[in-house]
């Protein structure tokens, strides 16, 4: 089953969050949880990114890549990168992978790949 | 003791190629020269490691403990087939390393022993003795371990080291870990740097005398405080406490 | 409103220190307290970030309170991650301005180097987002490192302009008995020698080691009080003239422009606005250089250069002790250090010892007015002042 990362979208004016906000941010009239989640598209171009050394003490890796990702719908995310050689507007593909374990729990999140 | 006898205690050295003399430019922009001191000068450094047993922070008591004991072995010949370099700014001691060459193909590395901090000596100095062991000695392995969460993070997770638990390492036979020659290669933009051979002028003033470091890691100023924070966790500064109280430092 | 004074200032070495938390909030408090001349002290506010997480110890401002004998006193703690020192500075101001206390301490402490390096980068990459970006294994210095990338593409910052800031600032520290660094670092060292790779290596590319502030243990405090009593105070009057606070989104992604740090032109214009004064009014003042790109990007925030030029004028000598408008003499997040607490407050501290006109070897020639920007998050919740000599 392909996971998926959900976006909020406002029930009134349509304005689609990532991550969650409980009061929406463009008509701010919301009641809590009046939003419809909406999986975030799994292709975008690569607005910045890094390799990072000095990372948790969990993450038993020499380096991490690291990026922030404008999607196809213009919504903004997070995610780990893995390119060998990224370059800024690059197209890049997602997938929902474990990004993280902290201790039995893992965590799933966006992992970006050369598209 | 009879002749005899410490001939039988007294290892015999296999020969090693001398570690050639190099310079780097550190962060400060000051030029430091790493080299290979023979036994002669090891009383040199010694009066400068002792100090250092008494600060437990990043274990540092733990590694100039062994350090001194490993540097007066090799002086009074009780450790085979070892080496020790120095880094040195003006003449001043900045750090100690030292290793052994297990077997001809695989090199132990003992320890990095920084006496000034914040420029990154011990990494330039870490990385002249894995350059002695892959690119001197021409050895395939060396292996390693860390005694403090720091050098682990650098060296272990750094450089990717391979596990080779199956081997106890020399220190505290804990298990080993190997930089590789494949990793070392890899690394070798970051671990092969300084410039040969080293002027005449910074090379002598290195050979005239080795200076006290100037600004060593000291135990805590107020030795009651170090130990009503709970932090002393070996005792070092219980033990100093007393010790000051009777006078005998 | 009452106009509030500081009367009085103390900090500790900020370095790794060997005693309990509670001492290093106490030690700079004593200080303070003998600088005012005063012992008398209407409420306490204690800035800390980690006690809970990092020391195991929790209800520090109670701890603080009793360590000084300060009992019956009001006392809290303030919590805004690294911005903590300054909103406890704004919540004092209240208090005085306010008219319900004449005399409140803002004592601020950190002892992050009770844990290994690595375990303080997992305690302050806390503050991230929990699921959008903290799951990723993102640190402050990665969303730095993220955020230079673009600046350095749109306005033409470079490797060398950010190892000038290290430069200057790890260099004015060593006019400073209390900073963290005490080793002198050149550019020749840093960025050109054939070994600066291995001297000075990536922490999060393009940040180099050289490029973030180290992890510091320390404590500061200040007093503040009403004009009333500040009169009786032997000393330089210094004023809080303004103070401001601005917030922005938690996730770094999400904001509007992503090279803008909208929060601290927001904080910067309101701290202005309070006090009566302009940018161009600035003499002196202390910046949060947690990463050297955040000095060059705050400088024009704040208003001191136009968007996209800071780095110019950090070229032509101006952000330095003898420019125009010096920034961090003190040696600032990245030669002082960083203990998150305590830092704010330390910024402060050094305003007004510049403005007292005592600061020594790094004295800004006749400094009249100085200013502070204390950056939460990555720029997700910023507090900015302005302190005035005499009235």
């Amino acid at each position: 089953m392909a996971r998926e990362i959900y976006a909020y979208k406002c029930r009134k004016c349509g304005h689609t969050h990532y991550p969650y906000r409980m009061v929406c941010k463009s008509c701010g009239e919301n009641e809590h949880n009046e939003f419809d989640q909406v999986p975030l598209p799994k292709r975008g171009k690569l607005l910045t990114w890094t390799r990072a050394y000095s990372l948790p003490a969990d993450f038993e890796v020499p380096s991490l890549g690291l990026a922030i990702v404008e999607l196809e719908n213009g919504i903004r995310m997070t995610g780990q990168l893995r390119v060998d050689d990224p370059r800024m507007g690059m197209d890049v593909r997602g997938e929902v992978e474990i990004v993280r374990r902290e201790g039995y729990d893992e965590r799933y999140g966006m992992v970006f790949y050369e598209a | 003791m009879s002749a005899d006898l410490e001939s039988i205690l007294r290892p015999v050295d296999n020969p090693m190629p001398p570690f050639p003399a190099k310079h780097v430019t550190i962060a400060s922009g000051e030029e430091m020269v790493i080299r290979q001191v023979t036994r002669d000068e090891i009383p040199d450094i010694l009066p400068h490691v002792a100090p250092l047993i008494y600060v437990e922070r990043d274990f540092y008591d733990v590694v100039a403990a062994r350090v001194y004991s490993e540097l007066l072995s090799y002086y009074r010949y009780r450790i085979q087939d070892a080496y020790v370099l120095v880094a040195q700014i003006d003449g001043e001691l900045c750090a100690v390393v030292n290793g052994r060459m297990a077997t001809p193909e695989v090199g132990m590395s003992l320890h990095t022993l920084a006496m000034r901090r914040g420029l990154r000596i011990g990494a330039h100095a870490f990385a002249a003795k894995m350059e002695y062991h892959m690119d001197i000695m021409g050895q395939q392995e060396v292996l390693i371990v860390a005694e403090s969460p720091i050098g682990f993070r650098r060296w272990m997770i750094e450089y990717n080291l391979e596990k080779r638990f199956d081997v106890p390492h020399e220190l505290g036979g804990v298990p080993s870990w190997a930089l590789t020659k494949e990793l070392f290669d890899r690394a070798r933009a970051t671990l092969v740097v300084g410039r040969r051979p080293v002027p005449e002028e910074l090379l002598e003033k290195a050979h005239a005398a080795i200076l006290p470091p100037s600004d060593p890691p000291t135990p805590p100023e107020d030795l009651l405080a170090a130990t009503r924070s709970q932090y002393d966790s070996t005792g070092t500064a219980l033990i100093l406490q007393r010790w000051r109280q009777e006078g005998k430092v | 409103m009452r106009s509030v004074y500081v009367i009085g200032i103390g900090i500790t070495s900020f370095t790794r220190l060997e005693y309990p938390l509670s001492e290093i909030a106490a030690y700079p408090a004593m200080m303070a307290m003998k600088d005012a001349g005063r012992k008398e002290i209407d409420h306490l506010y204690v800035a800390n970030m980690g006690s809970g997480r990092v020391n195991h110890q929790t209800g520090l401002a109670s701890a603080v309170v009793d360590t000084l004998s300060l009992t019956p006193a009001g006392a809290e703690a303030i919590e805004n991650g690294p911005a903590s020192g300054a909103s406890a500075i704004k919540t004092g101001y209240m208090a005085v301005a306010s008219g319900v206390h004449d005399v409140v301490m803002v004592t601020g402490a950190e002892r992050m180097r009770e844990v290994n390096n690595l375990e303080a980068t997992e305690f302050v990459a806390t503050l991230t987002h929990p699921l959008a970006e903290y799951i990723y294994g993102v640190t402050l210095p990665s969303l730095a490192a993220m955020f230079t990338r673009l600046y350095m593409e749109k306005y033409g910052v470079t490797e060398r302009h950010l190892a000038m800031v290290a430069v200057k600032n790890q260099n004015n520290a060593l006019k400073n008995e209390f900073a963290h660094l005490q080793q002198e670092i050149s550019i020749e060292g840093i960025l050109d020698s054939p070994e600066a790779m291995t001297n000075n290596p990536y922490v999060a590319e393009p940040l180099r080691f050289f490029d973030c502030c180290p992890v510091s243990d320390g404590g500061a405090c200040v007093i503040l009080a009403s004009e009333e009593v500040a009169r009786k105070v032997e000393r330089p009057l210094v004023r809080l003239a303004g103070v401001g606070q601005a917030t922005d989104t938690h996730a770094v992604h999400e904001r509007e422009e992503p090279t803008d740090l909208l929060a601290v032109r927001r904080a910067a214009a309101k701290s202005f606005e309070m006090a009566g004064l302009a940018p161009s009014d600035v003499d002196v003042a202390e910046l949060h250089d947690a990463f050297t790109i955040l000095e060059i990007v705050e400088s024009e925030e704040v208003g001191f250069f136009p968007k996209g030029e800071g780095h110019l004028a950090l070229e032509r000598g101006e952000t330095a002790i003898g420019g125009t408008l010096p920034i961090n003499p003190s040696g600032g997040l990245k030669g002082r250090g960083h203990p998150v607490g305590a830092t704010g407050i330390a910024q402060a501290h050094e305003i007004v010892h510049q403005l007292r006109g005592d600061a020594g070897e790094r004295q800004v020639k006749d400094a009249k007015v100085g200013f502070t920007c204390n950056f939460g998050g990555f720029g997700n919740n910023v507090v900015c002042l302005t302190f005035v000599r005499g009235n």
